[in-house]
């Protein structure tokens, strides 16, 4: 069985575990609704512009509750289940990449809500084109994704995790959130979408390699 | 790397010559000419700017240490990775406390989203908080070690970026604050600035063989076999 | 001795400063089915990690079905080797049948033949229903089922026993049966060596990581 067909069985096995569990769409996916309408409640509005803050609000909680989608609990493997696949062959790599996959495939789907919702609550100016938004938000899940399974592996089966992941995740996820916001805003700005781009697509690059390096070490981590 | 823990002398003779450092560091920093626009706050840049440089050589040597780990599988990579990790957050404190106290006279607050390396330098010293964390939340040294390794070099690989993309930020958002560039230095400005470095460094040195030899004399004693090391307590001291 | 299934020169492990295996020595011949006896504690589970090439010894040196222990070679035996504990280790939320075809599908099997396998350990007709709704015997028998499926030259069973009826003694027969009749081999590990003296050649004893008679 090759690469590829391993990863996609690990990312199907992922997604219809989360179609039974409902975990993203019954829970995280509403809580990263309320997380967007509550910030206009806090903020005043007289002094304030909320269409400022749209974007900043979006980004906020696609990171907060995208870390969430990759470190949701109907994902986490037991020691069982992962001594299973470590005794039938499966890649390393091959697994990584599925688990990671199916993490980028649902957090796409958040942030596909979030947006016309928060597009409704705060009415920013000036809208992205559609493929941009598209684009930008595919790179920067695939990246989330990524960097968060890997912080799910260092903290897998410690007491800590639940807190302790996002930790590791936050402060490395910053060149994602500065690339993301600036692409969606160069358009009305009339700044290089290049630059921001380039930048999503080198730290994801970085992170698939790092990803690759320690997927040997990690597995040995797991078991 | 001095792994031997017989050598009784290392810490004494190291501690001595970082002393006698840090005081011609000082003497030279309290000596020099004040700043022709800064006056005396210029003198808090020979603690920040030795302490700034520390910090990024902490890290890469965590790095170093990370990777050393994952292709030996030795114990004492890993003791240097932790070693500098800790002494890397110390150093990046110092730098962040220092910046902010220079920059509230200087440039008129304590903080400026206008320079980049604040901002990167503040993100950096999450990562290697979580870095701690993470090891004082593994309580096996072989998993600690493992995991501590992965992660040490994805933060490596990140850390660029996160200075990259904090730069670009920037770029696109104009600081508020004209600084003075190209700040007229005094050449007793100069000698106190490298004295320092060098006094710093000399301080990071002894602090890291201080600080990896801690554990390996305590490890001996956790390592005895069969029925004493199962009721022995886990002696490692930890930050 | 070569061609030893399992052989092992005074293996030790230790974690977090804890000796949990101490300077085991044994060998597994062709078609040989050991069982391994001892209080709960003793090291069984981790010995059975060790030979399953999951944990590497820190001590000591080892083959297992010709492989090295510690070396990146020992992966490659890795899907001929069976190994069953308490856990059956099921995805809660997919069904029986999704579960073992998940394995199927990663060992290169076709899924008919994993459809099969949940018949013969009787579980037909729960094969739609989700894990979690399962009962732990009916759960202990899938794990059964995989192993049938997946025909594991060396198999490894933690209190195979454990949580299953009468109608599952079969299973394992029939499991270890094969095991013997292809040269391969089994060890069997409970904490109740009267379990393990019908089925096996001859039984070791396991005290605080150490073997003894």
């Amino acid at each position: 069985m090759n690469f590829w067909s391993q990863a996609l069985v690990i990312a199907r096995r992922d997604l219809r575990i989360e179609a039974r569990a409902g975990e993203v769409t019954g829970v995280i996916l509403p809580f990263a609704a309320i997380a967007v309408f509550v910030v206009p409640l806090a903020t005043d509005t007289l002094t304030v512009r909320l269409a400022d803050l749209g974007w900043p609000v979006y980004w906020l909680v696609s990171l907060l509750f995208g870390m969430s989608v990759a470190l949701r609990n109907s994902a986490t493997e037991s020691p069982t289940q992962r001594r299973h696949l470590l005794l039938l062959g499966v890649d390393p790599v091959a697994r990584f990449a599925g688990r990671a996959g199916a993490a980028a495939v649902l957090m796409i789907a958040v942030m596909s809500v979030t947006a016309p919702l928060m597009v409704l609550f705060y009415d920013p100016d000036g809208l992205p084109p559609i493929a941009l938004w598209a684009g930008v938000v595919v790179l920067f899940s695939t990246g989330l994704a990524m960097l968060a399974t890997l912080a799910g592996d260092v903290t897998v089966g410690l007491r800590a995790r639940s807190m302790l992941a996002p930790l590791l995740v936050a402060p490395l996820a910053v060149p994602l959130v500065v690339g993301s916001a600036r692409a969606v805003e160069s358009v009305g700005r009339g700044t290089s979408t290049l630059g921001p781009l380039m930048l999503l697509v080198i730290a994801d690059l970085g992170l698939a390699i790092s990803a690759i390096v320690t997927a040997q070490p990690l597995e040995e981590a797991t078991t | 790397m001095t792994s031997d823990t017989t050598r009784s002398w290392v810490n004494p003779v190291m501690g001595a010559v970082s002393v006698l450092a840090i005081g011609a560091g000082l003497w030279t920093a309290f000596t020099s000419a004040p700043d022709s626009e800064q006056g005396n706050f210029v003198r808090i840049l020979y603690i920040h700017v030795p302490s700034a440089w520390l910090a990024f050589l902490a890290f890469g040597v965590t790095a170093l240490g990370s990777a050393g780990w994952l292709i030996r599988k030795k114990l004492r990579w890993d003791r240097l990775a932790e070693a500098s990790a800790e002494l890397g957050v110390l150093f990046t404190a110092i730098a962040l406390f220092t910046g902010a106290l220079w920059g509230k006279p200087v440039w008129g607050k304590y903080w400026d989203w206008g320079d980049a390396r604040m901002a990167s330098t503040a993100l950096m010293f999450f990562v290697y908080l979580g870095y701690l964390a993470l090891r004082r939340a593994t309580p096996d040294p072989t998993q600690r070690a493992r995991r501590s390794a992965v992660l040490g070099l994805v933060a490596v690989v990140q850390v660029p970026l996160v200075y990259f993309s904090v730069t670009l930020w920037r770029t696109l958002h104009q600081p508020f604050t004209i600084r003075p560039d190209g700040i007229q230095m005094d050449s007793s400005m100069v000698v106190a600035l490298l004295t320092n470095l060098a006094a710093f460094t000399i301080l990071y040195v002894a602090l890291l063989v201080a600080r990896y030899r801690l554990p390996g004399e305590v490890a001996g004693t956790a390592t005895v076999p069969a029925g004493a090391a199962v009721t022995a307590p886990n002696l490692r001291s930890e930050p | 001795m070569g061609d030893a299934v399992v052989d092992l020169q005074e293996v030790g492990y230790v974690v977090a400063g804890v000796t949990v295996l101490t300077s085991i020595t044994l060998q597994l011949e062709p078609g040989e089915v050991l069982g391994v006896a001892g209080p709960n504690g003793a090291g069984k589970t981790t010995l059975l990690s060790v030979v399953a090439t999951l944990l590497a010894p820190t001590t000591g040196s080892g083959t297992v079905l010709g492989a090295t222990l510690g070396t990146p070679g020992a992966k490659a035996v890795r899907p001929r080797i069976g190994l069953s504990g308490h856990d059956p280790g099921l995805y809660a939320d997919l069904t029986l049948s999704e579960n073992i075809r998940l394995w199927a599908r990663l060992a290169g099997v076709p899924e008919s033949a994993a459809d099969d396998t949940l018949a013969r350990v009787g579980l037909a007709g729960a094969a739609d229903r989700r894990a979690e709704r399962c009962s732990n015997g009916m759960q202990r028998r899938v794990d059964l089922a995989r192993l049938l499926m997946l025909e594991p030259s060396l198999l490894l069973l933690d209190e195979a026993q454990a949580g299953l009826d009468n109608s599952s003694e079969p299973i394992i027969d029939a499991l270890i049966d094969r095991c013997r009749a292809t040269g391969g081999g089994a060890i069997l590990v409970s904490h109740d060596a009267s379990r393990l003296a019908t089925r096996t050649d001859r039984v070791e004893t396991l005290v605080d990581g150490a073997l003894g008679r």
